[in-house]
């Protein structure tokens, strides 16, 4: 039997939610405070973390969530594994610098600026193939995983998409499955980004040197 | 330096045509380019393109959950390690020292892709630690020499030193 380990407000955590409902795979879940330490190796708390049946830990969401979607399918695909690690590497980022400015400072006029380079990629790529979804007709991983991460900026359309019409058809396509709905639910309470407060509390605040251009 | 790094991996990997790459962005994210296909854009999602072109799929991890814990390695590469403030690499190195105690590789047993990147993703750390740091964090430096000397796996990166006896014995085991 696996174990995950989630908190409430936690951001990360709806992803693997979402893809644990999405995926069906059975596995027992278990809510726990921020700080819990859950990872032996790790110094600070990372969460959400999975216990594995042969008692290794799997400690990041989108790894997580890969290994849920291949328990029962094929293994990602290199369109699939690219668009996680823009999640990780580029998407991120700019998430954390935006949460932390609507959550923590109340400027959340401030988050589409802050978002808007990563959403013109996605944006870009969704309308170039007139896709349903980020890798074609069906819905991947990384659909699961891209939604989890921007939900709690876009769903109560505190951003308006207007610039990104492809972004809002493929976030509603998504946002509409039922196993995402019930994820969100349960992670964030219906109280949107008030939830994540005490979570964004325990972040360090965003590095200044990925804000500014880097040739100054 | 990813771009140094995919192509000691190809060489490692036995590729015998070099694939063209260029770069994306201020922080040089290497882009494939692929003849009859999209370009592929990251270190890991390249790197494992490479694995499966040179059907080396082993090196990826046997099964769903060696395959997960080689992810794990792969993904804290380029989010924790690369990038990394000065202040977070104690932690690192703190980390990894207490997972790699029962460990010979970072997937258990098996030599995998994660050894790989994560050997070349610390190199200029491990090159910088003083000896009694590499006392302090010994089963990375263990693990690191390990690597290192790995058939066909340094290429590009110089050979760091690393004293196999211990220079400041507090205790013996």
């Amino acid at each position: 039997m696996m174990e995950l380990f989630v908190s409430e407000g936690n951001p990360h955590c709806l992803k693997v939610l979402a893809a644990l409902e999405v995926t069906g795979v059975q596995c027992g879940v278990h809510f726990i405070n921020h700080e819990e330490k859950v990872v032996p190796f790790l110094s600070r708390p990372a969460l959400p973390a999975l216990l594995l049946p042969s008692k290794q830990h799997i400690f990041s969401s989108n790894t997580i969530c890969r290994y849920l979607f291949e328990l029962n399918g094929p293994e990602s695909s290199d369109q699939c594994n690219q668009w996680l690690e823009w999640e990780a590497t580029v998407l991120q980022p700019a998430l954390l610098r935006a949460l932390h400015m609507a959550v923590l400072q109340g400027k959340g006029s401030e988050v589409s600026k802050v978002l808007q380079s990563p959403l013109n990629v996605l944006d870009q790529s969704l309308g170039k193939g007139n896709m349903s979804y980020l890798t074609g007709k069906d819905v991947s991983v990384a659909d699961i995983v891209l939604w989890g991460a921007l939900h709690p900026v876009l769903f109560n359309s505190s951003l308006a998409l207007s610039d990104h019409k492809f972004v809002k058809a493929w976030f509603d396509r998504v946002a509409a499955m039922s196993g995402c709905q019930s994820a969100a639910q349960k992670v964030l309470q219906g109280k949107g980004l008030e939830a994540m407060k005490s979570y964004m509390q325990r972040q360090p605040a965003p590095q200044s040197r990925d804000t500014q251009p880097c040739n100054s | 330096m990813a771009l140094r790094e995919l192509a000691s991996l190809e060489k490692y990997l036995g590729l015998k045509k070099p694939n063209k790459y260029s770069t994306q962005g201020d922080k040089k994210v290497p882009v494939l380019q692929n003849n009859n296909a999209p370009p592929l854009v990251g270190l890991v999602t390249i790197a494992c393109h490479l694995v499966k072109e040179a059907k080396r799929s082993e090196l990826l991890g046997c099964g769903a959950e060696a395959r997960a814990v080689v992810q794990q390695w792969l993904e804290y590469r380029v989010t924790k390690l690369d990038g990394h403030a000065k202040e977070d690499i104690k932690t690192i190195l703190k980390d990894l020292n207490l997972y790699l105690q029962d460990k010979v590789y970072l997937a258990g047993n098996q030599f995998t892709l994660a050894d790989v990147l994560m050997y070349y993703g610390i190199h200029s750390i491990i090159l910088d630690l003083a000896v009694q740091e590499k006392e302090q964090y010994m089963n990375v430096t263990r693990w690191f020499d390990h690597i290192q000397h790995h058939p066909g796996v340094r290429h590009h990166l110089p050979p760091v030193a690393v004293l196999r006896n211990r220079l400041y014995t507090s205790r013996h085991h």
